[in-house]
């Protein structure tokens, strides 16, 4: 409960932004829209059947952009790490949405390619998290960042399966949505 | 089968428990690997050791291009230390229980990774320069990595598979538990449908029983009344409506007393039941069939046979009564006895006219003998001689065809008159066969005695028994010539004092053809009538034979083989007398001229031929004779003077024998003389009213010189003794006592004595008090019921007295009946005094202190 009260107020605490984007993203859906290029370092590149983008065909987003998008936020432990922590960043849903994804599958790849796919309905649900921050802090590669796929596992006992820590990939960089 | 179900319960229990905690530890593993999965170990321990092949690789490409760019180093670098940091510190191995395994391999990296970190983060000049050692020491970690992880891969096999026989041996557990609770469950169900199936048969057998208790019950002929403890009705059979008369309605509920038992009963009963109900014990309940009187609704009395038996339900005890109406039982019973009653009085009837007939035949027959007698005594021609032989001879078997014939109807009557003398076998079978020994010569027979065993002093009637023996012989020599004859005596001791004794006669006669051997034990029979009249008889010897050794208990038989011989045989149980030392020889054979002493005789006899022939044998036995002609001249000339014996015929017109005897004792000279009735009347039963009248024995009529010789002797040796002292033969039946002993043990005889005591105190009150003002009849009933309750206890004197009384009433002798009234007291004491004697003071004589009646 307490996480989940946290993750609100994080969530209205990033009310104006994400107002804008959302009503830019409702508004856009259907048709393919442009976003500004990311300025720093691109830590997560989105690619395939997307409407959205800012570069050719690709959404390529640095730790400003996704600053721009909905935030959400909750606290767990995981079966890699000591202790908990809580994780901060953009729902992988939001994301889909602000890309304005059409494909069926989410393909994610890792720096050291690894790869997983999943259906784009599970990405669609309130678990799934990219997160960018740990306890408030950017995620290193060797602390599994920049951006890690990560789940409610505390909060939801419904993902501590296998196949959720499969998805759970670690210093992601790209995504391609396909059909 | 209760044990086995119990078993089989707990077994189920058993197995019940067995799967839930089974189940609860394949939950928890199940959760293990559901809930709470780990990473792939394999994949982890791959792509580390794919990680730090990818830095040598780097490694070893930055050093062969010495300008590069370290970016991709630095960047394999961060990848595996995040891989080692992942694997490191994740819950993987934790949760694999890997954690000791892999302490070597996380210290192997940690330290690769604190060594290489500054370099890898420093200037690129100096990791550069570094980048030889840098891929000796990845290449050194790259094999030791392998050898550990191998290690780490081993060890989590070996878990694994303990893990999966864990729970695989958990999964078996369940199934064999589950199999077993399938299978009791299967074994209980099996058990229920059979109790279940048995139920149901057991129900159906006690249906059947109970309706066909039912149909026994409702159709059974007796009536079946059931009772509980409280006394009330629970079942009212349809026998008890037809009989009691209540509807079953009426009677369910109600108190059996009220219903079926007669008012005055009911306290009785109530008692009973009181008695049961605290004490248990039970005089009717279970004690077979009792006869009881019970009452119909309509209040008519009735008797029933009854029998209860008592039984526990679930009610508590319950009473059957089985009850039958027994009236017409009751009614056909009376008819029976009525009917019984009547041929006895008409078979009393046929035996005293045979009495009175023998009478009427032997008083003649003594004067035909008697004259016969005389006229033997004088000068005869030896024509005349012979046609008196011839006279006598006819005369002698007219008196044996009437004393035979008389023995039958005596014997028939039940007044066979036995005595219960002492006698000495030996001597009795001596003296009856040596007077037969000439006549069995005269046919060329032979007799021999024989003696088997040691005969002790027998107590019985020796004259009845030589009776039997004497015809058995007489027989013998009949049928027997030129043969021999053998008696032969045989005792054999019982118990105490009993013996029984054989006698046997065995000829070499004709013998009896086998279908004859029955039939000659029969009345008026013989073999051979025509033999049978030449020898003379009446074919009633065996008959009368026969029925005298039943009288005494015994019986006789005959073993015959036609033209062989006869053995006829006589079997009787005897006691041995208690005195052996004082032996009475029988006196049943005559004996010859005995010499005697003259004594002076009066003989008191009204018919004219009696008194002659009496005279003549007496005159010619050497005695003095003096007659009178009638009861009143023999008291007078006996008061006159003293003789030493007196003849005296009982029955005389006027003064009869009995008074004459009695008023001759009361005084005068011959007071203490002995007085000898002479009767045709040949009745033993009347020996005690001999005595009682004063009378010291009798004579049958028609005398013979041997048994007047024979009485004249006996009487005179005999002494003074005279019977009157003896108050039981006075007053009392001895053999109605003794019957009574027999029938009573000595408490119900007390009983029997104090209501006859009662009875005649009353009858004698009565007769005291009303005799003057009562009317002759009702006198006469009170006397009549005093000579019944008086003739019940053997009060033989005081019966008499009583029926004297009633007789006089009947035919208005005031006279007689005062005499009567008068002595009735004395006699009664005389009576309880002599019933003192018998039977013990304690029995009747109750509050009157002794009663002095002793004659």
């Amino acid at each position: 409960m307490h996480t989940i009260r946290h993750i609100r107020s994080t969530w209205l605490g990033a009310g104006l932004g994400a107002g804008l984007l959302a009503a830019l993203l409702t508004t856009g859906a259907g048709s393919a829209e442009t976003l500004p290029a990311a300025q720093g370092e691109v830590i997560l590149s989105v690619s395939g059947a997307i409407s959205t983008t800012n570069g050719d065909g690709v959404l390529a987003l640095d730790a400003d952009l996704l600053a721009t998008l909905p935030q959400h936020a909750f606290t767990t432990a995981t079966i890699w790490t000591e202790g908990t922590a809580t994780y901060s960043g953009v729902l992988l849903r939001d994301l889909l949405a602000a890309a304005g994804a059409t494909g069926a599958t989410v393909k994610l790849t890792a720096l050291n390619d690894y790869q997983i796919a999943m259906p784009a309905a599970d990405a669609a649900t309130d678990g799934p998290l990219l997160a960018y921050l740990a306890d408030g802090q950017p995620m290193s590669i060797r602390d599994k960042g920049p951006v890690w796929l990560i789940y409610p596992f505390d909060d939801v006992a419904a993902y501590r399966t296998e196949q959720t820590y499969a998805r759970s990939i670690w210093q992601l960089n790209r995504i391609e949505i396909t059909d | 089968m209760r044990w086995l179900r119990s078993a089989m319960v707990v077994l189920i229990v058993l197995a019940f428990v067995a799967i839930v905690v089974l189940a609860a530890q394949l939950r928890g593993e199940l959760r293990l690997l559901q809930e709470e999965p780990v990473d792939s170990l394999h994949w982890n321990v791959t792509q580390l050791e794919l990680d730090v092949v990818r830095l040598e690789a780097a490694a070893t490409l930055a050093q062969a291009v010495p300008m590069a760019d370290l970016a991709d180093l630095r960047k394999r670098f961060d990848l595996f230390y995040s891989r080692a940091d992942t694997v490191t510190k994740g819950t993987m191995f934790l949760r694999l229980g890997l954690s000791e395994t892999v302490t070597p391999l996380k210290s192997r990296m940690q330290a690769f990774l604190d060594d290489t970190a500054a370099l890898i983060d420093g200037d690129e000049a100096a990791l550069r320069a570094a980048l030889p050692e840098v891929e000796d020491a990845l290449g050194a970690l790259r094999l030791d990595l392998r050898a550990a992880v191998i290690q780490v891969i081993d060890v989590n096999a070996a878990l694994q598979d303990a893990r999966r026989a864990k729970l695989s041996d958990v999964v078996q557990m369940i199934a064999l538990a589950s199999v077993a609770l399938i299978a009791l469950l299967l074994g209980l169900l099996g058990m229920v449908v059979t109790l279940n199936r048995q139920a149901g048969r057991r129900a159906r057998e006690v249906q059947r029983i109970t309706s066909r208790l039912a149909a026994t019950v409702g159709t059974s002929l007796d009536a079946v009344v059931v009772a509980g403890m409280d006394g009330r009705v629970i079942e009212f059979n349809a026998a008890a409506e037809t009989i009691f008369g209540y509807a079953r309605a009426e009677a369910i509920g109600q108190p059996l007393a009220n219903l079926i038992i007669p008012p005055h009963h009911r306290a009785a009963h109530d008692a009973g039941m009181e008695r049961m109900k605290t004490t248990g014990v039970r005089h009717v309940v279970d004690a077979g069939r009792i006869r009881i009187t019970a009452m119909r609704k309509s209040g008519e009395e009735f008797p029933v046979e009854l029998s209860i038996a008592s039984n526990d339900s679930p009610e508590g005890m319950i009473f059957i009564a089985y009850l039958r109406d027994i009236s017409d039982a009751r009614r056909a019973e009376a008819a029976l006895v009525a009917a019984r009653d009547e041929a006895q009085a008409a078979e009393r009837t046929k035996t005293s006219f045979i009495a009175v007939m023998s009478h009427e035949m032997r008083t003649p027959l003594n004067g035909v003998i008697g004259a016969l007698e005389v006229l033997g005594r004088t000068p005869l021609e030896p024509k005349q001689e012979r046609f008196l032989t011839l006279a006598r001879t006819s005369a002698k078997q007219l008196l044996r065809h009437v004393n035979d014939v008389l023995d039958i109807s005596r014997v028939d009557a039940g007044h066979a008159g036995l005595l219960d003398d002492r006698f000495d076998m030996p001597a009795l079978v001596a003296t009856l066969v040596d007077p037969l020994r000439p006549v069995a010569g005269q046919k060329n027979n032979r007799i021999d005695v024989r003696l088997l065993g040691d005969f002790p002093p027998l107590q019985g009637d020796p004259f009845r028994i030589g009776q039997i023996l004497q015809n058995f012989i007489s027989n013998a020599i009949k049928f027997t010539e030129d043969g021999s004859i053998t008696v032969e005596a045989e005792v054999q001791r019982m118990n105490g004092s009993q013996v029984e004794v054989e006698l046997r006669v065995t000829d070499t006669g004709i013998g009896i053809a086998e279908p004859d051997q029955d039939r000659i034990f029969e009345d008026f029979v013989m073999v051979d009538p025509s033999y049978g009249r030449s020898v003379g008889g009446t074919g009633l010897g065996l008959a009368i034979s026969r029925r005298l050794a039943r009288a005494m208990g015994g019986e006789v038989g005959v073993e015959s083989a036609e033209g062989e011989g006869s053995c006829f045989w006589l079997r009787l149980p005897l006691r041995s007398a208690a005195d052996p030392t004082v032996v009475a020889v029988s006196d049943a054979t005559p004996h010859q001229s005995q010499a005697s002493p003259a004594l002076d005789v009066l003989v008191v006899e009204d018919n004219e031929t009696n008194r002659i022939v009496l005279e003549e044998m007496l005159h010619h036995l050497g005695h003095r004779v003096t007659l009178a002609v009638d009861g009143g001249d023999g008291v007078e000339k006996a008061r006159a003077r003293r003789f030493d014996v007196i003849l005296m015929d009982l029955s005389m017109p006027l003064m009869d024998g009995w008074t004459a005897a009695t008023a001759i004792r009361l005084l005068g000279a011959s007071q203490h003389s002995r007085i000898l009735a002479v009767t045709a009347h040949a009745r033993p039963d009347q020996t005690d009213r001999l005595e009682e009248a004063g009378l010291d024995g009798w004579l049958t009529k028609p005398l013979s010189t041997a048994s007047l010789t024979e009485a004249l002797t006996r009487d005179h040796a005999a002494g003074a003794s005279p019977a009157t002292d003896h108050p039981l033969e006075t007053f009392l039946d001895a053999e109605r006592l003794d019957d009574l002993r027999r029938i009573a043990n000595q408490a119900g005889l007390h009983r029997i004595l104090q209501k006859f005591r009662t009875d005649i105190e009353r009858t004698l009150a009565t007769i005291d008090v009303d005799g003057e003002t009562a009317s002759p009849a009702d006198l006469a009933a009170v006397a009549h019921a005093g000579v019944g309750a008086a003739a019940v206890v053997g009060a033989s004197r005081l019966s008499r007295e009583l029926a004297s009384l009633e007789a006089a009433c009947l035919v208005g002798d005031a006279t007689a009946m005062k005499a009567h009234r008068a002595g009735l007291p004395a006699i009664w004491l005389g009576t309880l005094a002599a019933l003192d004697t018998e039977i013990g003071a304690a029995s009747v004589n109750g509050s009157d202190g002794t009663a002095t009646g002793r004659g």
